[in-house]
């Protein structure tokens, strides 16, 4: 995606005249966009590589669908997203937060966050990713791609909106429900750091 | 704020921090198999499917159709006939039964 001499007008053009060299330029300019997305909404246990497969193939498959009106790149960010939650959804059972399950690390960075008095280290950072995934986890799919893009891609009501297709109040509305479910296992971990 | 949206920012703000170092170029060989695999994938036609779904739903609809009249012939058939012979005005002024 770095690439800004890529000629994608000219490639779209080429790829729905059935040509291969196009498609596979197509794939390769793209792949850096895709994999970002899968990356922060891969599944558990899911292949990187499978998902972003699945993402090429829907992309092709409705690539006479696409009409022009958003830019090509939003077009496939919301056919990744829209298949990172659908990979989300099939997974039924969230793994149970525990206490035991975190790294003497990871404890130390959620003992400096909740202890409001002491400061959080930039080293701490790998280990603080790591957290809240591990927290974001135990949300609902939709709820969690909608805090994963608020909090963590700091993206916009709007932005998020027009990336999962789900209307602004939608937004508004899931953020809320899981900023007070992350609350709640906030308090619980709480408690059980001081008992 | 209050006290939890706090600490979530700090961890949030945290966690951006760590940036992802790993590659991002396609793998050898993906862009290979993925247009492959398109190009055997027939493309999606949502007319098609309509007309799939609408070819199911007649026949569905026929057979429903059909096995009504089967079931309820006999309801049918005797009803007309009770019909027929309660409306023979003819036959009752001529006492012809």
């Amino acid at each position: 995606m770095g690439d800004d001499s890529f000629d994608l007008v000219g490639c779209l053009q080429r790829v729905r005249q059935h040509n291969q060299s196009a498609s596979r330029e197509l794939v390769e300019h793209l792949y850096p966009l895709v994999i970002r997305i899968v990356r922060s909404h891969l599944p558990r246990r899911a292949a990187e590589e499978d998902l972003a497969q699945d993402i090429f193939l829907k992309m092709f498959t409705r690539i006479e669908q696409y009409q022009g009106a958003v830019p090509f790149t939003h077009w496939v960010s919301r056919i990744a997203v829209t298949t990172c939650i659908d990979q989300l959804r099939a997974q039924k059972r969230r793994p149970e937060f525990r206490w035991a399950d975190l790294s003497e690390k990871e404890t130390e960075v959620l003992d400096n966050v909740l202890t409001d008095e002491r400061d959080v280290a930039p080293g701490d950072a790998m280990e603080a990713r790591e957290l809240v995934h591990k927290l974001l986890g135990q949300l609902k799919p939709d709820d969690r791609l909608v805090i994963q893009l608020l909090d963590l891609e700091q993206k916009t009501i709007a932005e998020i909106s027009a990336l999962t297709g789900w209307n602004k109040t939608l937004v508004k509305v899931r953020a809320f429900r899981a900023r007070r479910k992350l609350q709640k296992l906030f308090k619980e971990l709480q408690s059980k750091e001081k008992s | 704020m209050n006290r939890f949206d706090h600490q979530w920012q700090k961890l949030t703000a945290l966690a951006r921090l760590a940036g992802d170092t790993r590659d991002t170029a396609a793998p050898y060989g993906f862009a290979t198999r993925v247009t492959g695999l398109a190009a055997a994938t027939p493309a999606f036609n949502p007319r098609a499917l309509f007309e799939r779904f609408a070819l199911r739903g007649l026949v569905v609809a026929a057979a429903l159709g059909m096995a009504a009249i089967v079931l309820s012939y006999s309801t049918i058939t005797t009803e007309a006939t009770d019909a027929y012979a309660a409306s023979d005005t003819v036959g009752e002024l001529l006492d012809l039964s």
